[in-house]
């Protein structure tokens, strides 16, 4: 890889969880390599910090427990929702 | 047909025929629809009512109805009286057209009068379908759902069902399995009569409405196709095939086959099996994979750090080892020269020796032989000398030696003439001669 075209910034924020999970098989396996220079090495691995921590964070957002919703009950929202506007 | 029995008093549409009277076209049109060819329908039975003679009947699909009756002993020879002849039944009808014109107090009434009929059999259940599918398949509505984006950990997915069924509870109970712990929005509906298709049509809209619903999941228990049928319905899988939210089908069992597993973006047997479809991501695996990632990412990063400070420290202490390195080889090839050398000594001195002999044996030689040159030429011109000084040159002058008898020189006038006989040597030979005494001598 050439460490000069990386952009740290670029992979802040994830488009979605298997993207992320995506990226982080690639950084895995290059780092497995034994192929990344120093300076690589230490981007690679705060780059992975990042994406372990957003999928972390994915995960807890569906590990709270099933939360159930009714159509009937969120229409009827709406509806009061429109009649009070 | 004959004219009114009334005077006309005016003319509705005078270019018509007519007027004549009702009862007579009544019978008439009677007459007509009873040549009418008899055929057979299948469809749906609805709004089943019965009265003395005749249990009478709408039959529908999605796209129409018609008015049936049936007397009740051809309905007893059918077979289905009683409760054979219930709503929601999927029926094969034959028989023709008939119109009952009225009488005085009698309603007229339009029906298709039924002389057999028989519950809709697997074979025209699916020989319905397969037309079905093989328009839908043309008309390509079998690939859109299946190009849609399926996330692979939804916050949200939408559900319809029936609120009893036990499709519910399978659901729910693989969602937690899986340790997903997301939004579900219920959207209930009958799952099996007439009603079914147009409110599972409507929930599934409403549904996919919602911005935060990312996969759909429609599910029933198992049951005979005739009990499926809903799910077979154009109008609601037409529907389906342009949501744009993915939806998973899970109806009946695994060998069942309806409509809207086609055109869905996944079709499952079970629903078990549509919830792993709707959250493909097993949440607790993914954890402890992200565990193992962590653990990797640590490795590798201190991996790192680790194997280079330790190269460092190599390279660090690598001038003196270098250095010692250099002064190892330095002092073998010390070694190596010094023996080279002892080892050339003797052989250069013998050489030398070997050399020196020669070089003074060609010295010598080279030194003789000019002595002799010299030495030839000193005796060349000593030759010349002592020839100059021969008696032969003299003779060759002209003069004669005296020698005596015995080759004696005689040097003076004495010795010759003392001698007996003498020889006179002249350079071309010698003459004897004999000394002549005087007296006075």
């Amino acid at each position: 890889m050439d460490e000069s075209e990386r952009d740290p910034s670029a992979t802040a924020q994830p488009d979605s969880y298997e993207a992320a999970v995506e990226r982080l098989e690639e950084i895995i396996d290059r780092l497995d390599s034994g192929q990344a220079g120093l300076r690589e090495t230490l981007d690679l691995c705060g780059e992975g910090k990042q994406l372990v921590t957003y999928c972390a964070a994915e995960l807890d957002e569906v590990g709270a427990g099933l939360k159930e919703l009714r159509l009937d009950d969120l229409a009827a929202k709406l509806d009061t929702a429109s009649d009070v506007g | 047909m004959e004219e009114s029995r009334v005077a006309p008093q005016g003319r509705a549409a005078p270019d018509l025929p007519g007027p004549f009277a009702v009862g007579t076209y009544a019978r008439k049109l009677q007459g007509w629809m009873r040549e009418r060819a008899r055929v057979q329908l299948i469809g749906e039975v609805t709004g089943v009512g019965r009265s003395k003679v005749q249990a009478y009947f709408e039959l529908r699909d999605g796209e129409g109805a018609i008015p049936c009756a049936i007397w009740l002993n051809d309905l007893e020879k059918a077979g289905l009286d009683g409760a054979g002849l219930r709503d929601g039944a999927e029926v094969v009808i034959a028989g023709g057209l008939d119109y009952y014109p009225g009488g005085g107090q009698a309603s007229p009434n339009f029906c298709f009068r039924a002389t057999h009929v028989r519950l809709a059999g697997e074979g025209d259940l699916i020989a319905r379908l397969e037309a079905l599918r093989k328009q839908m398949r043309a008309d390509g509505l079998f690939e859109l759902q299946k190009q849609l984006h399926r996330p692979v950990l939804p916050k949200a997915i939408g559900v319809v069902t029936a609120e009893r069924g036990a499709a519910r509870r399978d659901l729910v109970a693989a969602l937690e399995r899986r340790g997903w712990g997301g939004s579900v929005v219920w959207g209930f509906a009958p799952v099996q009569d007439r009603h079914a298709a147009p409110a599972i049509g409507m929930a599934l809209q409403d549904l996919a409405a919602r911005p935060e619903v990312e996969a759909i999941v429609v599910t029933r228990g198992g049951g005979s196709l005739a009990d499926l049928w809903a799910f077979c319905d154009e109008t609601l899988c037409r529907t389906v095939a342009m949501l744009r939210v993915p939806v998973i089908s899970a109806v009946g069992h695994e060998r069942d086959s309806t409509l809207i597993d086609d055109v869905a973006a996944v079709a499952c047997s079970t629903p078990t099996h549509a919830a792993e479809a709707a959250v493909p991501l097993d949440c607790l695996a993914a954890r402890e994979s992200l565990e193992r990632c962590v653990v990797a990412l640590r490795r590798a990063g201190e991996g790192a750090i680790g194997t280079r400070s330790r190269h460092l420290g190599a390279l660090a202490r690598g001038p003196a080892r270098a250095l010692q390195r250099e002064r190892s080889k330095l002092n073998q090839k010390i070694r190596e020269i010094r023996a080279a050398s002892e080892r050339g000594l003797t052989a250069r001195a013998a050489s030398q020796r070997r050399i020196g002999t020669v070089v003074l044996e060609r010295a010598r030689r080279r030194a003789v032989g000019a002595d002799m040159d010299r030495r030839r030429d000193a005796l060349r011109q000593a030759a010349v000398a002592l020839r100059a000084h021969e008696p032969e040159r003299t003779l060759e002058r002209g003069y004669a030696l005296v020698e005596g008898e015995g080759g004696e020189p005689l040097t003076s006038a004495a010795e010759a003439g003392a001698a007996e006989r003498i020889s006179l040597r002249f350079s071309d030979g010698r003459v004897r001669a004999r000394p002549e005494r005087d007296g006075a001598a």
